[in-house]
């Protein structure tokens, strides 16, 4: 195989690799905005949150990697109640940019918040996955992507199953769809709100877990990186849409590892965004969005 | 009654925002006020943190010696540190607080040259120019390192490491101590000026002026980058002898992880001054096990252990090359200000300003933790108002930084 090819195939494996964690962050923000129609810009804090209340059993007990993964979801569905209490169970209906104001000072509030309590130090996290790469013929994998892939696989094959085959998935589609018939039909839209909650902030524990761990170390600035992302990838994707969003998310990571392999790092989020832009002015919508009526 | 109580909520609410810091000091209370400005929050804060850290140290020990004496009477150092958090447009509000609404003697900081360089460009540029405006404010900076950010005002003097002269020294010794290793690559970080300036206005114009070694592959990212594959994978490529790593923590350690994981093993690693701190030993010794790296602090005499492990102890303060210059100024500006004959009141301010500043720039050479630090005076040729100082090489040793190289007036102890 030729040596650009084969340069290629390599960043295409990463970036496929990597990009299903992009997938998952998008995943949780379209989930949220899906289901209430608000965009949560404290996700990403949420998600940092999780992976920050996992290395307090880690430094206290020197816990296994399962039982972090597990402090992490339950670390960040506790972040996430706070910033559905804080931000949006109590603001008037009619002022939609008021969540994304609420939101904005969470992010900040709670960066800030690790930023004292760690003496802005970033974290050494675990390394379950070990330190050396796989080698596959001529490439190398990180085992800790590898990893990233099969968890983004489980938790959408999760979601997926969750949102088509159970009462609650039901319930969701139909306060997204037309939330006041199904008000109307018995669905406590309150519950649907914090149940999605829930499972967005169960999800952003995975995320947080996954992310530090291919990091190896947690940073509190890493959320503002992980809001942007989410973001890029949501809008990519189409709001709302989860299938867009795995789209959005895989297709933004290879990109970027195609771009910073043969162009270099300053051309990475030029031509992301170059792409979004295009991708709306085509479809508007975002890939996999419903299109406007 | 609601509304009366909203409008009298808000007034004093703003007269507590507007009500000058810590009014009623100076010379009627006992105190003599020390400004700062760092980044004490966002991604720069380790920097900030740490020289608040040590300053604080320093000032606690003068306090708990009595104070200064100032006019005859014991008086105790009062700081006023405030955030920047590394962002220009947050420092211009601050230098304007610190001059005019804490009215500080002068001021430490700031910790980004990002910040400094917009700051400083607010500060008188000509002495005793009546139509110069700018704000005559000293500033005695500990951590801002880019190369010629002195040279902006008579009102700025740098404790700062002279950067193009480390490595200058680094790339000779290379060359005389390890002939054999001859190719070199580079990774630096393109969106922080130090990284950038280290690379482009130190290491490359080095390794221009020595032409012995031949760069065979220059990576960069950002410095809050999460993934460095790709550009891993080109330092594969290269497989060069001598790897210089211009970069800070946050990407050095994820980084160094990657050259392990792709097997990429240069004979040796040099890494950027600001990365010898504790920080690179808490989030990954062992990737960074045996990285090199110029610096002016290294914990190896009795007095530097006892301030690195009082700093620690009092302030979770790591001591580095940017955080102990924020120690030995407030010493040494403890000294001048008990020299200068300053009245220390509201009145007096901006005289008593310029009889520190002036002393600053006779002082000549002064005592460091580690060894003497000689300031150079206004009409230095080329750095003026920035210090000389000894240059330690130091090395990471089973998760810890221990001394690779000492000049020969350096001891041990």
């Amino acid at each position: 195989m030729p040596r650009i090819l084969l340069d290629a195939t390599e960043q295409l494996l990463n970036g496929l690799m990597y990009g299903s964690l992009y997938a998952l962050i998008g995943g949780g923000f379209t989930i949220l905005f899906g289901v209430m129609r608000k965009l949560n810009l404290a996700y990403g804090s949420t998600i940092m949150a999780g992976a920050y209340v996992s290395l307090i059993p880690f430094y206290l007990f020197g816990v296994p990697a399962w039982v972090m993964l597990l402090s992490s979801i339950a670390g960040a569905v506790a972040v996430g109640f706070l910033v559905e209490l804080v931000c949006f169970r109590f603001l008037r209906k009619g002022h939609e940019l008021a969540p994304l104001l609420t939101t904005i000072g969470m992010l900040i509030v709670i960066d800030e918040a690790i930023v004292h309590a760690t003496g802005a130090v970033g974290l050494e996290y675990a390394r379950p996955f070990g330190e050396e790469s796989l080698a596959w013929g001529p490439f190398l994998v990180r085992p800790d992507y590898l990893a990233i892939l099969v968890a983004a696989l489980v938790c959408f094959s999760l979601i997926f199953f969750l949102i088509h085959r159970t009462r609650l998935g039901r319930a969701m589609r139909a306060v997204a769809e037309r939330p006041q018939a199904a008000q109307i039909l018995g669905v406590s839209l309150r519950r649907i709100n914090v149940l999605t909650f829930a499972l967005t902030s169960a999800l952003a524990g995975v995320i947080g877990f996954f992310a530090v761990v291919s990091v190896g170390a947690a940073r509190p600035e890493m959320a503002v990186w992980l809001t942007g992302k989410g973001l890029v990838v949501t809008v990519l994707g189409g709001l709302g849409s989860l299938r867009g969003a795995i789209l959005g998310g895989l297709l933004l990571g290879v990109l970027e590892f195609e771009t910073m392999w043969f162009l270099g790092t300053s051309y990475r989020d030029i031509l992301a965004f170059l792409l979004l832009f295009a991708i709306l002015v085509v479809r508007p919508a975002g890939l996999a969005g419903a299109r406007a009526t | 009654m609601k509304r009366l109580w909203r409008i009298g909520s808000v007034v004093a609410l703003g007269a507590l925002l507007a009500w000058p810091a810590g009014a009623g000091a100076f010379q009627s209370e006992g105190t003599v006020r020390i400004g700062a400005m760092w980044a004490l929050s966002g991604p720069g804060a380790f920097f900030g943190k740490s020289s608040h850290g040590l300053a604080s140290l320093a000032i606690d020990e003068i306090n708990e010696a009595g104070g200064l004496v100032v006019g005859g009477k014991r008086v105790k150092m009062q700081l006023y540190a405030e955030d920047d958090a590394c962002n220009p447009e947050q420092g211009l509000a601050v230098v304007r607080r610190l001059a005019t609404v804490d009215k500080v003697l002068f001021s430490l900081g700031p910790s980004c040259s990002s910040v400094a360089e917009p700051v400083f460009g607010t500060l008188q540029k000509r002495l005793d120019d009546p139509g110069d405006t700018g704000l005559q404010l000293l500033f005695f900076t500990d951590t801002a390192t880019k190369f010629g950010l002195a040279k902006l005002s008579p009102w700025v003097f740098r404790n700062t490491p002279d950067e193009p002269a480390m490595y200058d020294f680094v790339v000779k010794y290379l060359k005389e101590n390890y002939p054999d290793l001859k190719t070199v690559m580079v990774a630096y970080e393109s969106d922080f000026a130090h990284s950038a300036s280290t690379w482009k206005l130190a290491l490359q114009p080095a390794l221009e002026r020595h032409k012995y070694h031949q760069v065979v592959e220059v990576v960069d990212w950002r410095w809050l980058d999460n993934e460095f594959g790709a550009q891993v994978a080109k330092l594969r490529r290269a497989n060069a002898d001598i790897y210089f790593s211009l970069t800070h923590t946050p990407s050095t350690c994820p980084s160094f992880r990657e050259l392990h994981r792709q097997r990429v093993k240069p004979r040796i690693i040099i890494g950027v001054t600001s990365i010898a701190a504790g920080e690179v030993l808490r989030q990954c010794p062992d990737v960074a096990e045996g990285l090199i790296a110029p610096s002016n602090f290294a914990p190896i005499t009795a007095k530097a252990k006892q301030v690195a492990d009082k700093a620690w102890e009092r302030y979770s303060a790591d001591s580095h090359i940017h955080s102990v210059p924020a120690y030995e100024n407030v010493h040494l500006m403890k000294v001048l200000i008990e020299k200068a004959g300053i009245k220390n009141t509201e009145e007096s301010l901006l005289e008593d300003r310029r009889k520190v500043r002036d002393l600053l720039a006779r002082v000549g050479t002064f005592q460091g933790v580690v060894g003497k630090i000689k300031m150079n005076p206004d009409d230095h040729p080329v750095r003026p108002r920035d210090v000389d100082k000894d240059m330690i090489l130091v090395q990471v040793k089973s998760a810890k930084w221990t001394v690779f190289w000492l000049p020969a007036n350096l001891k041990q102890n």
